[in-house]
């Protein structure tokens, strides 16, 4: 069999691997939401003011919430399968709209992040290896250390202090300037303005996590047998540092990018909080504290699903960044 | 064609030194982008009065009546209103011309059907608010009769188009309106049209061409923007990106420094007194240590409310003076009453606990208590901290619990799970409206928000507050609540501590937006930018 066909079967069967994780996923965030007191009812009728208790009824047997627990995660159940994430409720859209609508800015977010993070971490991680013990290195150290210690919203703030109300450069929050409604390339533009410092702001914890892991990995590779030998056949340092242990030591690195896809969805929630950005990590915010469970469920199913794509695309790179690891 | 150009630039010339020799600058054109905080969950004005529904709901949905910082009525959709003398008829004569943003026209129908089967069945606070009106006439296209069972005076008070906005009969007829498309795409007749909602982004709403008033609305464009964030929403007030935030978008301490920091901002608490907002504590009468009215009035007594006000709500607010706002004085219905001392009295609060009974134990405990907080912010925090703190000086030791907002809502007016609740609760523009619903007898309604949550039951205030409700003269009807301050003043079933004052900060750009007494729940049709 050749290697296409081989990685192939093997992508087929880890996705429908996937499937019956996902499903219990699913199951478990079901009975542990609504362990949650209230439900979205006592939400929606605690802000319009005042509701009968009929009224209440009434409106809970709408959204089936008067039913039995089990008999509410089969009909759940039942609908995941058809592709049919529910009703919200809350907003009265569907379930899937609402989360295509918020998942195109949280890719733009995560995709720019992690390029930033990955990309600089690498490279500071590198050069820090490079320049061991010299005080470039414990430049980059500190750098490191202090940006994954600082709180991300004090961060925030602060970019928003220095760069949009001390220095007019950047807007303070939003994706888009609402008062000008710009369409076509300006619409890019604007979105690219308004996306730098939510950016750099997340980018710069992670950064520091790639940055240290990146310095760790090189020494270890440095360390290797391959490395005494290439050295030993009279290779450059140059060539070994590029071509031999860089290559290696990117494995660490694509395995925890790949991990932190997933969180990246949950963990910018302060981020999109700070700079007003749209994106999955406040709507499921939101949506806990109005027990609006369909959407709830719906997000955690993405973001289930969607680190379970990622791990998988991550171990396919695997193999092509080592040679030596083969799938089966 | 050329000399007609001339001829139109020249009059527009003169017209506009005309208009600005009168002294009115009024530009058309240019967006107002304004916080909207929470993101509000639909557009159904008429379903909800959530807060932010309450931002947007009123530039695109008219009322029959505004209302202006006075509390006069100003009209709106309807151009004037006549009570009979025996105060049952009440006919509303409609303004003519009026098309909703689909081009229909605007009829006594759509009145009749908006107030009968919309605001009477699905409207949280409708059925009180037109719980008289048995039938409405429409003799014709703009004359809408309201036949009442009892006079009620207070329905003047509630014509608003946040409290009782006029839908499109041909939207909604024959639906679930609580299911209705209507709520995410909203029809009205107001000054501006709904055009897009980003969710997690903005509303946006553009002008109403075919707006019934002439060359309203000024503004092209209304936008509400969403910020989570309290600080950034407060530096996009600095940096001018947001010009206007009301309900305390713009917390406190921040909004106090931008007016004094920044020449083009400023604050103003007006804009709120047909909401009338009171801070208070709620006892639950039936079980627990506050079933004694004495403990109840030994709590009023002690707490500094002037303190309070000053040290966390940075001076803006009232000491309550009664169970009735003061703002209630306009109307001769408000007198202050003991046992609401401004600054409170450590030493009486003693006195009164030591004459009833509880001694103080080793520790100069005399009971324990658990004190549950309204989950809305720090502010309420530090309040319920404060109290803790003042309570244990009258041997009153309470524990502090603060929950997410569902979990609160099913343990006080559900469960009736709790002793002590700080709260606050909007006293609108008359107590039958706002007040009454928080001591009835027939207001203790399980599972029902924002009632009569202390389960207090007496017979005695039940008949006279049957009796303010349909009184329709006026010194008759401030005698009633007279004696109804004076039960309360002595049961305290529930503790007011102060009418809070919230606080809008605007850019001095934006003008004509201040002059309803709705405040941020008006129409801004007058709104214009300079």
């Amino acid at each position: 069999m050749n290697r296409s066909s081989k990685i192939f079967r093997y992508v087929s069967r880890r996705l429908i691997q996937g499937i019956p994780i996902i499903l219990a996923i699913v199951v478990l965030n079901f009975f542990l939401l609504n362990l949650a007191e209230g439900d979205a009812v006592d939400v929606l009728a605690g802000e319009a003011g005042s509701a009968t208790p009929e009224y209440m009824e009434e409106m809970r047997k709408k959204f089936g919430l008067d039913k039995p627990l089990p008999v509410q995660l089969a009909v759940y159940l039942k609908n995941v399968i058809q592709l049919d994430l529910g009703y919200s409720f809350r907003h009265d859209m569907q379930v899937t709209e609402l989360i295509i609508d918020r998942f195109w800015p949280t890719l733009i977010l995560m995709v720019s992040t992690i390029l930033l993070a990955v990309g600089f971490g690498i490279l500071l991680g590198l050069f820090a290896a490079i320049n061991l013990n010299t005080w470039k290195d414990s430049v980059v150290s500190v750098f490191a250390l202090i940006t994954y210690a600082t709180p991300l919203f004090w961060v925030g703030l602060m970019m928003i202090i220095l760069f949009s109300i001390k220095n007019d450069w950047f807007p303070t929050s939003g994706m888009e300037n609402s008062a000008m409604f710009y369409e076509g390339f300006e619409r890019v533009k604007d979105i690219a303005h308004h996306l730098v410092l939510p950016t750099i702001t997340l980018s710069l914890f992670y950064l520091a996590l790639y940055t240290r892991m990146m310095r760790a990995s090189m020494l270890e590779q440095y360390g290797q047998d391959y490395v005494i030998t290439a050295r030993a056949k009279g290779v450059t340092e140059r060539r070994i540092t590029f071509v031999h242990v860089l290559r290696n030591a990117l494995l660490p690195v694509v395995t925890m990018a790949g991990v932190q896809v997933g969180a990246l969805i949950g963990g910018s929630v302060i981020v999109e909080s700070v700079f007003a950005w749209p994106g999955l990590g406040m709507l499921a915010f939101e949506s806990l504290f109005a027990r609006d469970l369909n959407l709830l469920l719906g997000i955690f199913l993405l973001s289930s699903a969607l680190v379970v794509a990622v791990n998988l695309v991550v171990d396919v790179i695997y193999c092509f960044l080592d040679p030596r690891i083969e799938v089966n | 064609m050329k000399l007609n150009r001339y001829v139109k630039a020249a009059l527009t010339a003169a017209a506009v030194t005309m208009v600005g020799s009168l002294g009115h600058a009024q530009q058309a054109g240019g967006s107002l982008v304004f916080l909207v905080q929470p993101e509000p969950p639909t557009m159904a004005g008429y379903v909800s009065t959530s807060g932010p529904i309450g931002l947007l709901g009123p530039k695109i949905y008219d009322g029959l009546f505004d209302y202006d910082n006075d509390g006069k009525m100003v009209p709106m959709l309807a151009e004037s209103v006549d009570v009979s003398a025996d105060g049952k008829t009440v006919t509303f004569k409609l303004r003519k011309g009026v098309t909703w943003h689909d081009g229909e026209a605007f009829t006594s129908e759509d009145v009749q059907f908006t107030i009968m089967d919309v605001l009477k069945k699905v409207h949280p606070r409708g059925p009180n608010s037109f719980k008289e009106v048995s039938s409405i006439d429409t003799p014709d296209d703009h004359t809408a009769i309201f036949n009442l069972d009892n006079p009620a005076p207070y329905m003047l008070r509630a014509l608003s188009s946040y409290e009782s906005p006029m839908v499109p009969k041909h939207h909604l007829e024959g639906q679930d309106i609580k299911a209705a498309k209507l709520a995410n795409s909203p029809i009205g007749t107001g000054p501006f049209k709904f055009v897009e909602w980003k969710k997690g982004q903005y509303i946006r709403l553009d002008k109403n061409e075919n707006y019934w008033k002439d060359g309203r609305p000024y503004l092209d464009r209304i936008v509400g923007r969403f910020v989570p964030d309290a600080s950034t929403r407060a530096a996009a007030m600095e940096k001018g990106e947001v010009l206007y935030a009301a309900y305390n978008a713009v917390s406190n301490v921040e909004a106090v420094r931008l007016n004094k920091e920044k020449d083009d901002i400023s604050i103003t608490t007006n804009g709120y007194s047909m909401i009338n907002p009171m801070a208070l504590i709620e006892f639950n009468t039936k079980e627990g240590p506050f079933t004694d009215a004495a403990v109840r009035r030994a709590i009023s007594t002690a707490i500094d409310r002037q303190y309070m006000i000053d040290t966390i709500f940075f001076g803006y607010g009232k000491p309550a003076t009664s169970a009735l706002s003061s703002n209630f004085g306009a109307t001769g219905l408000h007198a202050a009453m003991p046992n609401y001392p401004a600054n409170g009295d450590i030493a009486a609060a003693n006195k009164i606990l030591d004459d009833a009974g509880y001694a103080k134990d080793a520790n100069g405990v005399r009971m324990k208590a658990m004190f549950d907080l309204i989950p809305y912010g720090e502010d309420w925090k530090r309040g319920g901290q404060y109290i803790q703190q003042v309570l244990g000086e009258i041997g009153i030791d309470v524990e502090l619990r603060y929950e997410d907002v569902p979990t609160w809502l099913k343990r006080i007016y559900h469960n009736y799970d709790f002793e002590m609740n700080l709260n606050y609760f909007y006293q609108l523009s008359d107590p039958v409206l706002g007040v009454h619903r928080h001591y009835g007898t027939n207001m203790i309604r399980q599972g029902t928000h924002f009632v009569n949550s202390s389960r207090y039951s007496n017979p005695e205030l039940d008949a006279l507050l049957s009796a303010g409700m349909t009184e329709p003269n006026a010194e008759k009807r401030a005698a009633v609540y007279l004696d109804i301050q004076k039960i309360l003043a002595n049961d305290m079933p529930v503790v007011n501590l102060f009418e809070l004052e919230f606080l809008t900060v605007y850019n001095t750009k934006l003008k004509g937006a201040y002059d309803s007494a709705m405040g941020a729940y008006a129409s801004f049709g007058d709104a214009y930018l300079e």
